[in-house]
């Protein structure tokens, strides 16, 4: 008898806790959708809903890069190649190679932290599928260009000011060491 | 009439089998539906990650410590920078200290998510996965927003984080919070109360407190057992002891103590716990510094320590010898997956096949945290 009830309440148990299951999963029948239809059904793309701080595929700012390779040397798998030579005449350093691997590089951050300017710095863009892994490598100059030099005071020329604001922005992100500039939250 | 002759069958499962958690590999010797032994066959995934840190020295090794366990990063994250602080002596700035709670708690939850949801998976629960997928994406929206990507997260630094929590974000996170909670409860009642899933997971698999401790198994796997042990109450690191939180342990209160369903359950309630300390911290981080000023080209004394961090997966230690240059001598992770392996031969005996499924899942193996 004890065997018979047992069985009993058991297949009781067995569709009261389903029916449970399907009260929660009809009720989802009634909420918003999370998911999204992605790519083609988007209502703005995704890399402009992206936060601030999201780590796509790196970009350089050559007009304020100082060639001071930190970039390069903070890179743990060297995917970043600078060529800096100081030219003979006119004493200032002139870039003639900046690529980055962007097939190796593992979106870690390291390079654009270090980075005085903010030249280097990763955009939200995360589309990068390529036929070859040879297109994968960016290579930024294009003809051999001086690099920055920090002026002592606020920027003034009007084409390289937005830039290095946009740069400065970006370093803003950055906890600063010891905390002398807070960025981020106010506390409670 | 002479009956029937029967043979041994030597199977191999894995390393591509949907239900191993990424790329296991056992080899199960069966008679019929029920094996004699399954030998765990580690070592696929090994990606010499100790060997990586002596050649891109300390700053260079914390995004490789993203991979060493990628579902819980932020505690592979953690240990590593707390290894090379004990032995420069960088004290940690409060506020630096609560951004890794914090993350490190998101990221506990989430992690705990995925174990639970991919348990209801191997068992035949499709939704179940669905909705913790859905609930690991919001979580990982706000760490995405916090340190910029969603896996690899690379959020710490040696002297604390590398950024500061973004204005508002701490709303965002409470107000998470307030999400998870019922949907916590509405899980439960979607999967974990079912009465076709208790009878699947109870009495499966069950390890008793002492081969629990023989075996070294550590985390919610060693609490299932009824042995209350966690790193954060026990050895208190970072800001644990500003916290109120209690250490689930498992009862047997489905079937015997330390089975499946008590493994399940610890994790789920540790879910709970977990929100709770995120909602202290949330409260009562302090304002100032998150990272500590560290020289740049980071050079640690000479010596060695070792630290432990109470990841998703229970105790991780994290060993380090320096020999005062620039790149670690030898550094070892001491993982809690590699050891809950080592309990799968013994328990596997007389389970059915389909049960080794159950007893992966609730050991909530990882495969890149076995072989590093
Ligand atoms: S993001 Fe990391 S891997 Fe990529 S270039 Fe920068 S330092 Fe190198
Ligand atoms: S990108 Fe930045 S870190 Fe790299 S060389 Fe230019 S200024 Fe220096």
């Amino acid at each position: 008898m004890i065997v018979v009830s047992e069985y009993v309440h058991n297949i009781k148990d067995t569709v009261s806790t389903i029916f449970e299951g399907m009260a929660v999963t009809a009720s989802h029948f009634m909420r918003k959708p999370y998911t999204v239809q992605y790519p083609d059904r988007m209502p703005v793309r995704v890399q402009d809903t992206l936060p601030f701080r999201y780590r796509g595929i790196l970009d350089v700012d050559l007009e304020i890069c100082t060639g001071c390779l930190a970039c390069e040397r903070a890179c743990p798998i060297d995917c970043i190649v600078i060529v800096a030579e100081k030219d003979q005449q006119t004493r200032q350093l002139l870039l003639s190679q900046f690529d980055i691997d962007i097939a190796k590089c593992m979106y870690c951050g390291l390079c654009s932290e270090v980075c005085p300017t903010g030249a280097i710095h990763h955009t939200t863009e995360f589309e990068g599928a390529d036929y070859s892994l040879e297109s994968l490598i960016r290579r930024f100059v294009q003809d051999p260009l001086m690099a920055y030099k920090a002026k002592k005071g606020p920027e003034t020329d009007p084409k390289i000011a937005p830039i290095l604001s946009r740069g400065m922005a970006y370093l803003d992100q950055w906890a600063q060491p010891g905390g002398e500039k807070p960025g981020g939250d106010e506390p409670a | 009439m002479s009956t029937l002759r029967t043979e041994e069958m030597t199977l191999n499962m894995g390393p591509q089998h949907p239900s191993t958690h990424g790329v296991l590999r056992f080899v199960v010797r069966a008679d019929g539906e029920v094996m004699r032994e399954a030998i765990p066959d580690v070592g696929y995934l090994h990606r010499s990650i100790e060997k990586i840190a002596e050649k891109v020295g300390y700053r260079g090794f914390m995004p490789y410590t993203d991979r060493v366990d990628y579902v819980c990063a932020m505690f592979t994250n953690q240990g590593w920078g707390m290894a090379c602080e004990k032995l420069a002596g960088i004290e940690v700035p409060k506020r630096g200290e609560y951004c890794r709670v914090i993350a490190a708690e998101f990221n506990r939850i989430a992690s705990h998510l995925l174990s639970v949801g991919a348990m209801a998976m191997d068992i035949g629960a499709m939704t179940p996965f669905a909705h913790v997928i859905r609930e690991r994406e919001m979580i990982n929206d706000l760490i995405e927003e916090l340190c910029g990507a969603r896996l690899t997260f690379n959020y710490m630094r040696i002297g604390g984080v590398a950024w500061d929590l973004p204005p508002g974000w701490r709303e965002k996170a409470l107000a998470y919070l307030d999400h998870f909670d019922p949907i916590l409860e509405e899980y439960n009642a979607l999967i974990s109360w079912n009465k076709i899933y208790v009878e699947r997971l109870a009495n499966v698999g069950v390890i008793t407190a002492a081969d629990a401790i023989n075996y070294n198994l550590v985390g919610p796997n060693l609490r299932a057992c009824g042995i209350k042990w966690d790193i954060r109450k026990d050895i208190a690191y970072s800001v644990y002891p500003d916290f109120e939180f209690e250490v689930p342990v498992g009862n047997g209160q489905w079937g015997k103590l330390g089975d499946s369903m008590d493994r399940y359950v610890v994790r789920i309630r540790e879910m709970a716990e977990s929100s709770k300390i995120l909602r202290q911290a949330l409260k009562k981080i302090p304002p100032g510094a998150v990272l500590a000023k560290v020289v740049r080209n980071f050079k640690p004394p000479a010596g060695e320590c070792q630290i432990r961090v109470e990841s998703g997966r229970g105790d991780m230690g994290w060993y380090l010898v320096s020999d005062g240059s620039g790149y670690p001598w030898r550094v070892h992770v001491r993982t809690g997956s590699f050891a809950a392996m080592g309990i799968i031969q013994k328990l596997s005996a007389g389970l059915m096949i389909a049960d080794l499924v159950t007893l992966i899942a609730s050991l909530d193996v990882i495969a890149p945290e076995i072989d590093r």
